[in-house]
């Protein structure tokens, strides 16, 4: 049980995809314009993560070694489509914002990368809880980005104005020299607190 | 469109890696010197352009008429992974040593976002085949120069006296962000 | 080896049709309430929508070949009634190539003038910030009150949005190919 905590605990903070092992970042910086996109692409992409690791797990004897980055796109391709019908059904308005990154998910490297690294060499529930931890930790990466993006650019969070009418933003922040300069910055953040957390235990 | 307006926009306007995002990962990854950003700028070039021109034709030749739009993103990643792994046999057969100097980055450009959203863009917008094909070669060009530009100023980087947290990552995306912003000066142009 | 390979995609082909059965009639459904709420806003007053399909062969229009070729085989005319039964106008959808793709315009006329009421940007994959400016008020104003005798072209009675001339354009195409073609359809029953 210990261990399965550890590997939902290791996506989230010390192996965080985006600002740590840095995979799977074309989504971080395209959607969060706004905090809620964030959670949205997170959202989706966890789904995808927790399904196509699982199944990799359960079939990891049966796929042959040499099929299996073939086998693995084709599963995780098979969540994607899911996923996107689903969206386009039932949350026509988020799929219409997150638009081509949505099948982008099967080319994100975390997805890929945790199927091959992860789920194919381990059992059914520690994949599930190294999927969860993994989107999970990737998910509240977008949204910090995205509320940064919102507040800052759009002087709003999670679509709730906050600033007063025609009060200055910097505009910059919600267009793409703003993603790129907000994620540099927020990653200098996260290594000083690593930094710190390296020396309190030292 | 004209087709020339078409890769100038795939080019420089609206540039892959600084105004769309597509392909950052690489962009992220080989931009170190600037001999490896350009043999990973070309070869992922020669990738999409054939990409671009097989996943166009799946899509007007079997998947529209079958009816199966919802294969798409399966059929189009199958290919490009095809595709890459034939690049990396004939790079391998033909010259060893860029075989080992791209090393794990040869595989990894089945990932590259920027080769499987091109080829949704491109049916997305109902492109013609010529049309696909000169997207993809400024979608090519554009990413390389992007990595080409990074790498240069990446090697400049290793004299700079940097503070310790942001070595690395942070001052590249910081960089990015100052190369994005260079970018969004063509918006005007046509 | 292959066989394994085929299993998986046989069965993941399956559940992917089924999942698309299911959900691609909501998507439709989806697609056609967005559509008739923007009608309501480019045809004030309306309270009902009433769909008519109106296909070239039916009309003899001039040009049946024309639309057949263009893949248009029924066009989609969105009547606007009002609460007394009174017919306000009738909408359409404009397609136009802009820079980032397609735009699409639903634009709303008048029954009794065939001049123009309104003009919606439907969507549209326009530079944020510049191209996307045709979604301003001060630019769709310009083709209120346009009939099928005016040129709507830019450079002509449309003033573009300055550094964004095909996103202008793109609308401007869409506004008036489509006026040309729905006027026809439509009158063309009486």
């Amino acid at each position: 049980m210990a261990r399965l905590w550890k590997n939902f605990v290791n996506g989230l903070w010390n192996e965080n995809p985006t600002f740590r092992i840095m995979i799977g970042l074309c989504p971080v910086l395209a959607v969060t314009t706004k905090a809620i996109n964030g959670i949205g692409m997170g959202l989706a992409t966890t789904f995808v993560l927790v399904c196509s690791s699982a199944l990799v797990s359960l079939l990891r004897k049966v796929i042959p070694d040499k099929v299996r980055i073939p086998a693995y796109i084709i599963v995780i391709a098979t969540f994607v489509t899911i996923v996107d019908l689903f969206m386009n059904a039932y949350l026509p308005d988020l799929h219409q914002v997150l638009g081509l990154f949505i099948p982008l998910i099967v080319v994100n490297c975390i997805v890929l990368g945790r199927a091959e690294a992860f789920a194919s060499k381990n059992s059914l529930v520690s994949s599930v809880f190294d999927g969860l931890g993994m989107g999970l930790g990737f998910t509240w990466a977008l949204t910090v980005l995205g509320a940064v993006r919102e507040i800052l650019g759009s002087g709003s969070l999670f679509d709730k104005q906050f600033l007063a009418e025609g009060a200055t933003t910097i505009g910059v922040m919600s267009l793409p020299p703003g993603a790129f300069i907000t994620l540099g910055i927020l990653m200098a953040f996260m290594n000083m607190i690593a930094a710190r957390q390296k020396k309190r235990a030292s | 469109m004209n087709l020339f307006l078409l890769f100038l926009s795939a080019f420089l306007v609206n540039n892959f890696v600084l105004v769309r995002f597509l392909g950052i990962c690489p962009f992220m990854g080989v931009s170190k010197d600037v001999d490896s950003a350009f043999g990973m700028g070309v070869a992922t070039t020669f990738v999409m352009v054939v990409a671009a021109a097989v996943t166009w034709l799946i899509e007007t030749f079997i998947l529209q008429p079958l009816g199966l739009p919802f294969l798409q993103t399966m059929a189009f990643i199958l290919v490009i992974a095809a595709l890459v792994q034939l690049v990396e046999m004939f790079i391998h057969k033909t010259s060893p040593t860029l075989y080992k100097a791209m090393g794990i980055f040869l595989p990894l450009i089945t990932t590259n976002c920027a080769i499987l959203g091109l080829a949704i863009m491109a049916v997305q917008n109902a492109y013609t085949f010529i049309e696909s094909v000169v997207f993809a070669l400024g979608a090519g060009a554009g990413f390389t120069l992007a990595l080409v530009l990074m790498a240069g100023i990446r090697e400049e980087l290793r004299f700079a006296d940097i503070p310790e947290p942001l070595l690395g990552a942070p001052i590249a995306f910081i960089c990015a962000g100052l190369l994005s912003l260079a970018f969004s000066g063509f918006a005007g142009l046509i | 080896m292959v066989v394994v390979l085929s299993v998986i995609a046989m069965v993941s082909a399956a559940v992917l049709s089924v999942v698309y059965s299911k959900t691609s009639v909501i998507i439709e459904e989806n697609a056609a309430r967005a559509l008739e709420s923007s009608v309501l806003e480019v045809l004030p007053g309306t309270s009902t929508v009433n769909i008519i399909r109106r296909s070239p062969d039916e009309l003899g229009v001039d040009d049946p070949q024309e639309m057949r070729e263009k893949g248009q085989e029924t066009t989609l005319i969105y009547q606007g009634v009002d609460e007394q039964g009174k017919i306000i106008g009738y909408a359409f959808v404009g397609e136009g190539n802009g820079y980032g793709g397609v735009v699409r315009v639903l634009v709303g006329v008048d029954e009794a003038t065939d001049q123009i009421l309104n003009v919606k940007v439907l969507n549209h994959a326009e530079t944020p910030g510049l191209g996307s400016r045709i979604e301003e008020e001060g630019f769709r104003s310009q083709f209120v009150g346009k009939t099928v005798q005016d040129p709507i072209a830019v450079n002509q009675d449309i003033d573009s949005i300055s550094g964004a001339t095909i996103s202008s354009r793109a609308v401007a195409d869409a506004v008036r190919q489509g006026l040309r073609d729905t006027v026809e359809l439509y009158r063309g029953g009486e």
